[in-house]
């Protein structure tokens, strides 16, 4: 695509609706998801019969050796629509790492298509029983059998690696990251839904916990939870009859990996690497800028992933992003700062992939986040992911 | 508590076989595209570098010295049958800028690390027949 998106804030989130997520489930993960699905689209002021567009990504992004049932451990858009009872025109399912903003892509082009009117969007998020990681295999093929093998497992030690990299080249301090979290623990410990909510965390908890992928430790990964998001998305000119104000999809962009590596060797130059693309398409797409953005709110399943967010998308300069932090540049508290974890993110709600940087940016574009709404604003963003996995969405409130 | 698991071996397949079978001579291999002659890992079904549908891969031996370019200290693996705590390096090879691997250092958790440190390949032989590469830091350093 070359030029400015030409959906370019035709396609508008109108309603939505969040479980609770938690640690420990009293249903099948479906029923949960039938019952936000219904109250998404009883926010959006509609009917159940009006949605004609499923869109979702059903991955469950566990490394432990657990089974995947449609309903149960996962919940695929065919399943809900089934379980709503409909026979939708338009179902599809996004594969791939980045699910938010990857799916969203899917829904907001079937809207600008016309192949659907009114798309339910969701996220289900399982919390398998046992450990959520662990994995006992006595044999690694595939792709695995150029890690497990040598010791190196999981997303986590990937991400240390990456990190690692960044604290030795830019100098950073464990300080840094212990802001970040906090900021993110405390803007999550003031929503009823997250898994931490009235559970803030002090930079003092934090430097005080034991490393346990140095330099990270538990609290720089996202709390496995099991909880549901759904989002109501149709076009700009039907949201005009609809009770809440229109939040428009003003562009999108995803980035791609560039590099043969082993699975999950995620380097820190190729996620800054990917990022260029991936924002040069971004704000190409959107036609906005990086300093245009009002309010970004940048993906922390790992927290190491906000400074990379910050820096690639040209929100702070390379190697800065920590200072930045240390500083308080990112107080959702303090005036003039940019605060990009005000959402609470995935460290401060638990693992719901980037719904929680989706809908900080509708509920602060639409008004309709209450106690903490913040004024003023008219762009947002939120990505999820990496850049070189993931990708981008620019919000606005204002069409014209 | 004893950890009576074992370190998972690796499953050769048509693609890997002969790097597994270099590896378990204690010899680390690079897959070499018999295209274009670039070498890559892990070997692809397609060439990474021309994008050839018949690589052909052969596995040529490379000295397998090279920098630290970043490190962890797991000390708490989510697999089983690794002993924690321990070193991972991402190793730069000499020679290869844009070709790195992961693997353990064996020099102990406790050894201090700079980025750029040099290294050597080493084999952990983790069951008969069966060796994977890890590095050690180069003497002198």
């Amino acid at each position: 695509m070359s030029g400015v998106f030409k959906a370019r804030n035709q396609v508008a989130l109108v309603g939505f609706a969040h479980s609770k997520a938690t640690r420990k489930p009293d249903r099948p993960l479906g029923v949960t998801a039938l019952e936000t699905a219904r109250a998404a689209i009883a926010d959006a002021g509609l009917l159940p019969g009006q949605i004609d567009g499923f869109v979702s990504s059903p991955l469950l992004p566990s490394t432990g050796d657990h089974a995947v049932e449609d309903g149960i451990s996962t919940v695929t858009s065919n399943w809900l629509a089934r379980h709503l009872g409909l026979d939708p025109a338009y179902v599809v399912g996004f594969q791939g790492i980045g699910q938010i903003t990857g799916s969203l892509t899917l829904a907001v082009n079937a809207i600008a298509s016309g192949a659907a009117d009114y798309v339910l969007f969701h996220r289900a998020l399982h919390l398998p029983p046992g450990k959520y990681n662990d994995n006992a295999m006595a044999s690694a093929s595939g792709g695995m059998q150029w890690m497990a093998p040598m010791g190196f497992f999981g997303a986590m030690p990937a991400i240390a690696l990456a990190y690692n990299e960044y604290c030795q080249r830019y100098g950073a301090k464990r300080e840094a990251m212990a802001t970040l979290v906090s900021e993110a623990r405390k803007n999550g410990s003031r929503i009823p839904w997250s898994a931490w909510h009235g559970k803030p965390l002090t930079v003092e908890e934090y430097m005080a916990e034991d490393m346990i992928i140095e330099p990270m430790c538990r609290f720089d990964a996202d709390m496995p939870v099991e909880g549901v998001a759904c989002f109501v998305l149709t076009s700009a000119e039907r949201a005009k009859d609809l009770p809440h104000r229109p939040v428009y999809v003003s562009g999108y962009a995803s980035g791609y990996p560039t590099k043969n590596r082993a699975m999950l060797h995620w380097t820190l130059d190729d996620m800054m690497e990917a990022g260029k693309g991936l924002s040069a398409r971004l704000w190409g797409s959107s036609g906005l800028t990086a300093s245009e953005i009002d309010l970004p709110q940048l993906y922390d399943g790992f927290s190491p992933f906000v400074y990379i967010w910050l820096e690639t998308l040209g929100l702070c300069k390379p190697g800065e992003a920590h200072q930045m932090i240390l500083a308080g540049g990112i107080d959702s508290d303090k005036p003039g700062t940019l605060p990009v974890m005000s959402g609470g993110g995935a460290i401060g709600n638990g693992r719901m992939h980037g719904v929680p940087q989706m809908l900080e940016c509708y509920l602060q574009l639409s008004g309709r986040k209450g106690e903490w709404q913040r004024e003023g604003l008219t762009t947002a963003l939120a990505c999820h992911s990496t850049p070189h996995f993931g990708g981008a969405v620019v919000y606005t409130n204002d069409p014209s | 508590m004893t950890d009576t698991h074992v370190r998972p071996v690796p499953v050769p397949d048509a693609l890997s076989a002969p790097f597994w079978q270099a590896a378990a001579r204690h010899e680390l291999t690079l897959a070499q595209c018999a295209k274009c002659g670039e070498v890559t890992l892990p070997p692809d079904v397609t060439c990474p570098h021309c994008h050839t549908t018949e690589p052909d891969f052969a596995f040529v031996p490379v000295p397998g010295t090279g920098r630290v370019r970043t490190w962890t200290v797991i000390r708490r693996s989510f697999l089983a049958g690794f002993e924690n705590p321990f070193v991972l390096v991402d190793v730069e090879l000499d020679g290869h800028s844009d070709l790195r691997i992961v693997a353990r250092l064996l020099d102990g958790a406790d050894v201090p690390l700079t980025i750029g440190a040099r290294v050597a390949v080493e084999f952990e032989d983790i069951a008969p027949g069966v060796a994977v590469p890890a590095f050690r830091l180069e003497h002198g350093e």
